[in-house]
């Protein structure tokens, strides 16, 4: 490979059933994005393909199990197979979520990992944990990361500091940047029982620092009866586009990622909402 | 020590999720809090069923939908995920399903999930290329001071049961499927035990069914055992030059290497 592609518009996920119309003709993106968990195995088909996936794109590795937020620590394996991928794949940017997982279910017992993305409370004590554990993570990786903003279909009674606080604080002590899932906004608005979920968005947008936010990350959601779901199964809805194009407003074209893991859609589907998102990166980009 | 208030609300949460405790202070209204748990439930539960059905793509048609999902979270809740990649998840389900009551009346259960076990290893094994030209040391080298490398991921396993027939039987497409289940019943009629290696073709794990011979002298192999003591194991009735070049052409050999003391 004679250096890394470059990286311009919106990105998409690598998902097996798209592969052989992304490497049959590789359309124009700005990279692709994986869940790091997949690639851990020493070996096998999975990597190759990721491998394969390097010569045409910038990869971005974005885990779901690290567990940042976790007060029993990092797990040290998870920890150094992180590390044998980001060297073996040199990522344009890796990544993680504002959750815990592991936990150990009774006093005493084992630290068991919830394979899920649990979610921390919002309290001075929490936000020691999390930076503690971003902090491990980078020096490791001797990189920073970003940490992304979840979905939480609960939220702790003694929360002490605000959600857009929290991440200013963690992006400040930790070094770290922030991955902002706009469609995690608007679940969890929606969730809250916003009266307008979009303004709600917009505002917590409103009390990031300009600076922070390293990747956006756009996907579809499921409403139900009684809550909405963040499955990631759907397009991007209206209100979701509408809050990305004030985030654009805020933070400049930063890279962005549609993702779409469950119900996957035609090819052309997924890229179809990519180059939407590329669209406004590059009305963003020119305003 | 005792833990901190963060570990005590983190591990109060998960015990929740798991139906072991009740939930620690939430916000959100009652009704709203048990939605949000079930969500979390939900998640679990449809996340053990993919892992596992990822993994034990043989046992799972064996038992059915339904007691598949049931396994999935009963061993969700009796060995819980310790990594956080979930492909490493699953390792006890062998042992468990072979000890669960509801299973009893199908007692190759167990080593058909080792199998596919061993099926999903070999898959995520290391990957290596065939070193040809140590091939020379065969020529050059007493036996009793070579071994040979399998590539990464190879397994054998012994069965009692005919696992290598059961596994391929759920594999052919529709209209050799008459054909292949008819095969497992009279294997099974016959309690025909099987012995099989596990290799990598291609990306694809395949089943491989030795005889016994040929399975000792595999186990020798993997143990690292010299040549020449292999041999002596596999017996009179073991044709290395068949083996080799089977083995040559399915790559399944590493390379041949001289032992160390």
């Amino acid at each position: 490979m004679a250096g890394r592609p470059a990286e311009g518009g919106a990105g998409i996920g690598l998902r097996q059933p798209h592969y052989t119309e992304l490497f049959g003709a590789p359309p124009p993106l700005g990279f692709v994005e994986v869940h790091s968990e997949n690639f851990f195995a020493d070996g096998g088909a999975a990597l190759a393909v990721l491998h394969q996936a390097r010569e045409l794109y910038p990869v971005s590795l974005h885990g779901v199990g690290l567990a940042l937020g976790s007060a029993a620590g990092l797990d040290p394996w998870h920890l150094d197979r992180l590390e044998r991928l980001v060297q073996r794949i040199e990522p344009v940017r890796v990544s993680d979520h504002a959750c815990f997982a592991r936990a150990a279910l009774r006093s005493g017992g084992p630290v068991v990992h919830a394979s899920d993305l649990l979610p921390i409370a919002f309290t001075e004590e929490a936000l020691a944990i999390m930076v503690g554990n971003v902090m491990q993570v980078q020096e490791r990786l001797r990189r920073p990361m970003l940490v992304e903003n979840l979905s939480a279909y609960l939220s702790f009674a003694d929360d002490s500091v605000s959600e857009p606080e929290f991440f200013a604080q963690l992006c400040r002590r930790a070094g770290c940047g922030m991955l902002l899932d706009v469609n995690n906004l608007m679940v969890n608005a929606l969730n809250a029982g916003a009266n307008d979920p979009v303004a709600a968005c917009c505002a917590f947008v409103d009390a990031l620092p300009p600076g922070i936010v390293g990747e956006i990350h756009l996907a579809g959601y499921r409403q139900t009866e009684d809550i909405a779901i963040d499955d990631h199964g759907s397009r991007v809805r209206p209100g979701v586009w509408r809050v990305y194009e004030h985030a654009l407003k805020r933070f400049g074209a930063v890279p962005t990622l549609v993702e779409w893991d469950t119900d996957l859609p035609a090819f052309g589907v997924l890229l179809g909402e990519a180059e939407q998102a590329s669209a406004l990166m590059a009305k963003a980009a020119t305003a | 020590m005792n833990a901190s208030p963060e570990a005590q609300r983190q591990q109060a949460l998960l015990a929740a999720i798991a139906g072991q405790a009740a939930l620690p202070s939430i916000r959100e209204p009652q009704t709203r809090a048990a939605r949000g748990l079930q969500a979390y439930r939900a998640n679990a539960e449809a996340l053990a069923e993919r892992a596992l059905g990822a993994v034990f793509a043989t046992v799972q048609p064996m038992v059915g939908e339904e007691n598949f999902q049931r396994l999935a979270c009963e061993l969700w809740q009796a060995h819980p995920p310790l990594r956080g990649d979930v492909g490493e998840w699953g390792g006890e389900f062998p042992e468990w399903l072979e000890a669960h009551a509801a299973m009893a009346r199908w007692p190759w259960l167990g080593d058909c999930a080792r199998l596919d076990l061993a099926l999903h290893h070999n898959e995520r094994a290391a990957d290596a290329v065939f070193d040809a030209a140590s091939l020379a040391l065969l020529e050059s080298t007493d036996p009793a001071l070579l071994s040979m490398q399998l590539m990464p991921g190879t397994a054998v396993l012994r069965s009692r049961w005919p696992v290598a027939t059961i596994h391929a039987a759920h594999r052919v497409d529709a209209a050799q499927s008459e054909a292949a289940f008819a095969n497992v019943r009279a294997a099974l009629d016959a309690e025909r035990g099987e012995q099989v290696m596990v290799v990598r073709q291609g990306w694809r794990a395949q089943a491989v069914v030795l005889t016994r011979a040929e399975a000792d002298w595999a186990d020798s192999l993997l143990a690292g055992t010299n040549l020449s003591a292999a041999l002596e194991r596999a017996g009179e009735g073991f044709d290395f030059a068949a083996w080799l070049a089977t083995a040559v052409h399915g790559e399944w050999l590493k390379d041949v290497v001289v032992l160390r003391d």
